[in-house]
């Protein structure tokens, strides 16, 4: 909210400086976005009257003026505006002057004649966006006058957040009500002076209202004859300050109250209403109204209207109806000023997408007693700027009176909860000071009234809060709280998980952090199976690519790998939440998984490399493996069946029947679609499932005193053997003797036959009670021997 | 004789001093001191000489055998010294090359600082829970005293998924579901991802929250201000100075913002600040009644405070990062950066 400081103080006598009030009203809660003197710059520009117009003996465009600034002789200007005339009043600037932007204006030759200022635009000022020719002012305007005064540029503009509880903030007489609080000043309002003729308007007019709940209050005013025009400069200006487009005398007095007051009004033309009466009701279903805004709206049967005999006349308390206007030819005005519902006219507005000036502040809540003072000061304003007869009386319809609202203080809570003591006359006086009246008062506490506009009270807490205001947030200490920890645990993951994330980094991969959101199409081509489709999806999207929320994170770091293609390594992971439709309940299952990506080179070009090696399955298989072993996770490894991946290098990995996650090899076709190095290896784990298994429990193994021996062994086998089934088999030799077994090496090749390979083993044997014999040995050695030939058919090399 | 062995203590002493290497000196040893060495041919002249002289010319010859010995035991040293000078003369290396790794990766820059974060939080008593980013109106609004006509709702541009579910538009749901779960005291943050319907320079439509809730008996707006003043001087460095201001939260009452003096002028005035010397980093406030009112909590009994801040703004003041969607955006030249 734009706020103006010279009108402010029409209010009450601001005792401090613009920059100290932006100050204090920020600490008082209203937060000041921006502080703007609009004629800071502006120098040595005043008001002057054009004696005489010449033409330009060399240019067609230019004229030479004569113009009188009141002071020494008139001033000759050459100028190029057209819109002028003799005797108007303009603005202008001597040599010497600045303009806003510091445009110096100097004496100066125009087409070899001299000029000695420049009359100025609107725009020149920066009083108007643009404009055509000089900014003429009216004709009343004293020559050699500050034009930074005539124009109110000798101002201070604040721009106002207005938190959504303090609707009664939102004007000049709301916005004065809490500084002369605060300051302990008067405030000063606005004489009102009306005079109605006999004639009353119970005769000519009247409301009823049918919707009691939904408008408890409804004044009506009749004034007569009024003649329409456009509105006085002062009044143009103070719209003009508020980013308000002026209208008409009648609807700019309305606009002009709201400011005021913040209390929406609004005027009909009375001769337009069938049968010159007013129903407060609610729409019929389908029934329509033409607003102000041309649009035709469809009404529903909860929404209010204010209607004539006949039909709907406005949106009540959003916007007027086009058919009873206020326009040029309006002469009889029925003026409303009422007190709606609050929740009534936002879910109206709200469904009508019709968020304008009246509806944000009746939805915050409007004051029921300030109807008779709005409609009182706007039709005073109108028997003033547009003449006319104001009927007797007012058409005040309150079937349902709003009643004060008691809340009781407790003195020693607002200490308990602020943390410090703040003496018992002062807490009172402070709400004195904000409008409350003490009712019922003990020594230890009392009933305070809340005053009609503050509907954000309604608890004692509400009360503290306005004590701690006025005494001052900064005066409150800095105190650190004993914290007692319940025994509950929230989150058992968050620290593991960060283990993890820790151990990546530290093997060199980078963390990524997406955007949850993902494109189901992208899910298709990827070619995720049918339960990865079934996703959770956004009404509101911001676009078609972002419509649901991801059920992997592959898609995510496959869309980096595309983005830094450039980069010819790339190592990352990122963590994060998978949403899974969930039939039984209302929310999603949501899981924590992990994705890896690897692409590109695995060692970096250094000196110490011979030769750089690309990323493998190895490569992702071992980060995968660091992973389950750091949570000690006992896991078992099988073909993968995925289509995003090559099917012969992917695997998937289980825990008894749970599927832990997948890696492998990028299919080649997909790295084709979506041109990325076919060497990119991706795998995905699902944390959740890794976390929630029991732990193997670690126990002390004895440490041998004897000596151990090793032994090696190269065979030749099939080459489709995998070496995890020799390696289980020999695993269970020896009773504990057989301590380790290496797979060394592994060899197909032209050494080989074809359909073989070669496979070089390492046992290391080692006993807890003795040093074992060369004979023992042997004995192991031959067992394993026999087992090698007999289930898997290995030749001894 | 004496003469004689004087000759070849000289001669020996020369050889030695000018013997460059080991073996040389063992040369020189054998030629001087061996069985067939020359002060042993002296000493086998030993009988021809009269029984008196013998013992004084006996011990002549040992005494000049014990220098030349001590003489080759030194060169010796010297020569070692010298051979161990090469050898490391020799291998010598560049050591200003870089190091044999793979190098480490980078933990993104919100997890690093959600990680800083969490930890001071953590030494002063807090644990960490959290909740589901798809979120019921329930929780997401209605228990925190923002049911669906209140005007705060305007300020939440919302993502439905259905009727009643949301994406979460701030962690404070997360209060209510650990308020259902357990008693006071209650002492939790809550880091994590939320959701509003924004996309622009300085909005992202999916950025990071921490939220914190303390409920005991005796927690005063004091011990609110206190809490969040120590968590700027942990985080941002003790100079910082903080302010608070009154604001509305429909979940807290009193409520306040937090700024802290500009990162970038110290408070003189930038356009960082908008010339302020103010940055709002915070919001905050005692917990509403009807928030305890819905948790089953006693508001006679309890009181607490809760607070809730942007992660990826601390980030970007942290690290001057310009805009919030570089932080989204996995450009691996910004990611390696930190
Ligand atoms: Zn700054």
């Amino acid at each position: 909210m734009k706020i103006s400081l010279n009108w402010l103080k029409e209010y009450c006598n601001i005792p401090v400086s613009a920059k100290e009030l932006a100050e204090q009203m920020t600490m008082l809660g209203l937060e000041i976005e921006s502080m703007e003197e609009p004629g800071k710059e502006i120098e040595n520009v005043f008001v002057g009257k054009i004696l005489d117009i010449q033409p330009h003996p060399q240019a067609d465009k230019l004229v030479i003026c004569k113009t009188d600034i009141g002071k020494g002789e008139p001033l000759q200007i050459i100028c190029g505006a057209k819109n002028m005339k003799a005797g108007d009043k303009v603005p202008t600037a001597i040599d010497g002057a600045i303009l806003p932007g510091g445009l110096k204006i100097t004496r100066r030759k125009m087409r070899g004649i001299d000029s000695f200022g420049m009359m100025c635009s609107g725009a020149e000022l920066k009083v108007e966006e643009d404009s055509e020719g000089l900014l003429i002012l009216p004709p009343e305007t004293p020559i050699g006058e500050d034009i930074k005064k005539v124009l109110g540029l000798d101002d201070v503009i604040f721009d106002i957040e207005i938190t959504p509880n303090r609707g009664d903030w939102a004007s000049y007489i709301g916005l004065a009500r809490e500084l002369s609080a605060y300051y302990n000043i008067p405030i000063t309002l606005p004489q009102i002076q009306i005079k109605e003729v006999e004639k009353s308007v119970s005769s000519v007019s009247s409301v009823t209202i049918e919707c009691p709940d939904y408008c408890p209050r409804y004044a009506g005013r009749v004034i007569q004859n009024v003649k329409v025009a456009p509105s006085p400069d002062w009044l143009v200006r103070k719209l003009l300050s508020a980013g308000q487009r002026p209208i008409n005398n009648i609807v700019d007095i309305t606009n002009f109250v709201l400011l005021e007051i913040g209390h929406p009004l609004h005027a009909f033309d009375f001769n337009k209403l069938n049968e010159n009466r007013i129903i407060v009701r609610l729409a019929k279903e389908n029934e329509e109204i033409k607003t102000l805004d041309g649009e035709l709206r469809k009404l529903k049967a909860n929404q209010m209207v204010i209607a004539d005999a006949i039909k709907p006349q406005a949106l009540a308390g959003i916007m007027g109806g086009a058919d009873s206007e206020v326009d040029d030819n309006t002469i009889n005005v029925f003026l409303e000023s009422a007190y709606f519902d609050p929740i009534s006219i936002r879910r109206t507005a709200r469904a009508h997408n019709l968020l304008t000036e009246a509806a944000q502040h009746f939805q915050r809540g409007a004051d029921p007693e300030m109807v008779l003072w709005a409609i009182n000061r706007a039709t005073a304003l109108i028997q003033e700027l547009a003449g006319g007869e104001v009927l007797q009386g007012i058409l005040d319809e309150y079937p349902q009176k709003i009643e004060r609202k008691f809340v009781k203080l407790r003195y020693e809570r607002t200490g308990k909860r602020l943390g410090i003591n703040i003496e018992q006359n002062f807490q009172k006086s402070i709400l004195i000071n904000l409008g409350f009246a003490a009712k019922d008062e003990t020594e230890r506490e009392v009933n305070f009234i809340v005053p009609s506009w503050r509907h954000d009270v309604t608890l004692e807490e509400d009360l503290i809060e306005e004590i701690a205001r006025f005494y001052g947030y900064d005066k409150v200490p800095n105190t650190l709280p004993k914290i007692r920890q319940s025994s509950a645990v929230f989150d058992a993951s968050f620290k593991k998980i960060h283990n993890i994330r820790t151990l990546l980094v530290h093997k060199g991969l980078t963390e990524c952090y997406s955007w949850t959101f993902s494109n189901p199409e992208i899910m298709q081509q990827l070619k995720f199976p049918d339960n990865y489709l079934n996703m959770v999806v956004l009404q509101n999207p911001l676009s078609k690519n972002l419509s649901t929320m991801r059920t992997s994170i592959i898609p995510n770091l496959l869309a980096t790998a595309q983005k830094n293609h450039l980069e010819d390594t790339i190592s990352i992971f990122e963590i994060g939440p998978v949403f899974i439709p969930d039939d039984k309940n209302i929310l999603p299952e949501e899981k924590q998984k992990i994705g890896i990506l690897l692409s590109g080179y695995a060692n970096p070009r250094l000196w110490c490399y011979n030769e750089r090696k690309h990323y493998d399955f190895f490569d992702l298989k071992g980060i995968v493996e660091d992973i389950l072993n750091m949570l000690s996770i006992t896991y078992r490894i099988e073909g993968s069946e995925f289509p995003l991946f090559h099917p012969g290098q992917s695997l998937k990995i289980k825990n008894q029947n749970k599927e832990l996650g997948y890696l492998g090899k990028i299919s080649p076709k997909v790295a084709h679609e979506l041109e990325i190095n076919e060497n990119t290896f991706i795998g995905e784990l699902n944390l959740n499932d890794l976390l929630n298994i029991p732990l193997k429990k670690k126990v002390y193994k004895t440490i041998s005193e004897f000596p151990s021996t090793s032994r090696d062994l190269a065979i030749l086998v099939d080459r489709i053997i995998p070496v995890a089934d020799i390696y289980t088999s020999l695993k269970t030799i020896g009773e504990g003797i057989l301590q380790k077994i290496e797979i060394f090496d592994v060899y197909t090749g032209e050494q080989v036959p074809k359909d073989k390979k070669s496979i070089a083993l390492g046992f290391t044997f080692c006993s807890n009670e003795k040093t074992l014999t060369d004979t023992e040995i042997d004995a192991l050695v031959n067992e394993i021997i026999n087992r090698l030939q007999k289930q898997f058919d290995a030749q001894i090399r | 004789m004496i003469k004689e062995l004087e000759k070849i203590k000289e001669q020996a002493i020369k050889k030695i001093e000018e013997a460059q290497s080991t073996d040389l000196l063992e040369q020189i040893r054998v030629e001087f001191l061996g069985k067939k060495g020359k002060i042993t041919e002296v000493l086998k002249k030993l009988g021809t000489l009269p029984a008196e002289e013998r013992p004084k010319m006996g011990s002549i010859a040992n005494e000049i055998k014990e220098i030349i010995t001590n003489s080759i035991q030194e060169q010796y040293q010297i020569i070692l010294e010298k051979e161990i000078q090469k050898k490391i003369e020799e291998e010598k290396i560049d050591i200003t090359l870089p190091g044999r790794t793979c190098g480490i990766g980078h933990m993104h820059v919100i997890n690093q600082v959600m990680s800083e974060i969490t930890d001071i939080f953590i030494q002063m008593g807090f644990q960490i829970a959290s909740g589901p980013e798809v979120e019921t109106e329930y929780y997401n609004f209605e228990s925190l005293n923002t049911p669906d006509d209140h005007p705060a709702r305007d300020v939440h541009d919302t993502f439905y998924v259905k009727p009643g579910v949301v994406l979460r538009t701030h962690t404070s749901p997360v209060q209510m579901r650990v308020m259902e779960k357990t008693k006071p005291p209650v002492a939790v943050i809550v880091p994590g991802r939320v959701y509003r319907v924004d996309n622009d320079a300085s909005h992202s439509p999916m950025f990071n929250q921490m939220e914190g809730l303390l409920v005991d008996e005796d927690i005063t707006f004091a011990d609110l201000k206190g809490t969040l003043m120590y968590f700027v001087h942990k985080f941002f460095g003790e100079e910082t100075a903080v302010r608070f201001r009154p604001h509305y939260f429909p979940f807290t009452e009193p409520s306040a913002e937090m700024d802290i003096s500009c990162t970038v002028c110290k408070g003189k005035g930038c356009r960082v600040c908008k010339n302020s010397g103010w940055l709002e980093i915070l919001g905050c406030g005692m917990v509403h009644p009807r928030v305890f009112q819905y948790a089953g909590y006693d508001n006679e009994k309890y009181q607490g405070y809760a607070f809730g801040f942007g992660i990826d703004r601390m980030a970007m003041l942290k690290f001057s990062i310009p805009s919030i969607n570089l932080l989204f955006d996995n450009n691996l030249k910004f990611l390696e950066q930190f």
